[in-house]
């Protein structure tokens, strides 16, 4: 009991005037800015796919880019919460990127269905897993740096999160920029390692966002 | 318990804010707070001290992720819960590491206890040595599969005679079967 005494006071002694960290949302929508930024400068460097304009008028490719601009958002959102110890007390909140992966998947499946006959998939494999791995190195160091300065009490879920972030930045750019129909390559190359890369992420959340 | 609510939001604001005094109230509050969930979990009062310190640690650190503009007991206690799992890992991480693998037991245990050197055919044969009547009796109830009532009345004699007879009978098979 004296060293939980001495310790408090000790404690008291160094408790000097603290800034609150930033809310959430605005943590967030920071982490997004950055991210659209990003995005539009590894566009202009590598170029929009030539048939851009006439791909958005295609109704499932266009739900394909609206519900990845989705998770986009939702995975910094759920990010922000989790880096917080109490989630800042918005739990259901932080759930939203379970919506938008259940969404993605209809989207996809759809898509795939609707590829009739099947558009032959391009030359190249897992060059595009690659390219969106480099171009999701950055912003994924960057959440996790900003992460540390927190207090997350959910770090496996933090890490994986923070990593479907910056992977679905990488992801968004390629389907933006590589000139590819074939669904069932997307899904191969470009989503489903995303799977391998939030398990990933998981296990550098214990790793990197200890306290 | 509002009045208290609002009282511990209010010392964090202070704190945040620099000041000392509400800084260490709050964190002796705190402790009041935390000794039961903690005592309720943990086996002695040392570990429950020590599990504290480092939950007062924690929110030292991480009293920035507070803006006082929410409870502060789910905040607080999601600190404590953390920490309460990193301690139970640890803990157990540690029994598991000095529980010793069974298989390095193996050499210090005794034979094994469900092995026997007697089978079906050795202990045939002694009862193959037992007076007649004896053997009989035996062979009926275990390889025949009758009942003493039912031995008694295809041999002729009563049921507690042939009862007797076979309490005889496993007296001298455990005998011999012992040697």
């Amino acid at each position: 009991m004296g060293n939980l005494d001495e310790l408090i006071n000790k404690l008291a002694k160094d408790g000097t005037a603290v800034k609150p960290a930033h809310h959430p949302f605005l943590l967030s929508l920071e982490w997004i800015t950055i991210a659209v930024f990003y995005l539009a400068l590894a566009l202009m460097i590598s170029g929009l796919r030539t048939d851009l304009t006439a791909k958005l008028h295609e109704p499932w490719f266009a739900a394909e880019i609206a519900v990845l601009v989705g998770i986009v958002i939702a995975t910094s959102l759920s990010a922000a919460l989790l880096s917080f110890p109490d989630l800042h007390q918005m739990r259901r909140v932080a759930l939203v990127p379970a919506i938008t992966f259940v969404l993605f998947a209809l989207v996809m499946f759809i898509a795939w269905r609707a590829d009739s006959p099947p558009t032959p998939p391009p030359m190249h494999s897992i060059e595009c897993t690659l390219s969106i791995t480099m171009l999701a190195l950055l912003p994924a160091v960057w959440i996790f740096f900003v992460m540390r300065r927190y207090a997350s009490t959910h770090q496996y879920w933090a890490g994986g999160i923070a990593m479907l972030a910056a992977f679905s930045v990488g992801a968004l750019w390629l389907r933006l920029h590589e000139q590819t129909d074939s669904i069932m390559h997307v899904i191969e190359w470009h989503y489903l390692p995303m799977v391998i890369v939030g398990l990933l992420g998981m296990w550098l959340g214990k790793l990197v966002l200890k306290w | 318990m509002t009045d208290r609510t609002d009282n511990f939001a209010t010392m964090m604001k202070q704190a945040l804010a620099g000041d000392q005094r509400a800084y260490g109230d709050l964190l002796q509050e705190t402790t009041r707070l935390l000794r039961p969930f903690l005592a309720k979990r943990l086996n002695n009062t040392n570990e429950v001290d020590d599990l504290m310190q480092e939950i007062l640690i924690s929110i030292h650190k991480a009293r920035h992720t507070y803006d006082g503009n929410r409870p502060y007991k789910p905040w607080v206690f999601a600190i404590a819960r953390f920490r309460l799992q990193d301690h139970f890992r640890v803990h157990y991480a540690d029994q598991l590491h000095h529980a010793a693998d069974l298989s390095e037991m193996e050499d210090y245990l005794h034979e094994d206890v469900t092995e026997t050197s007697i089978s079906y055919e050795s202990i045939s044969g002694e009862v193959e040595k037992l007076p007649k009547k004896q053997a009989t009796i035996l062979r009926m109830m275990h390889q025949e599969g009758y009942t003493a009532k039912e031995v008694a009345e295809k041999i002729g004699m009563n049921e507690s005679a042939v009862k007797v007879a076979a309490h005889r009978a496993y007296k001298i098979l455990r005998q011999k079967l012992e040697r």
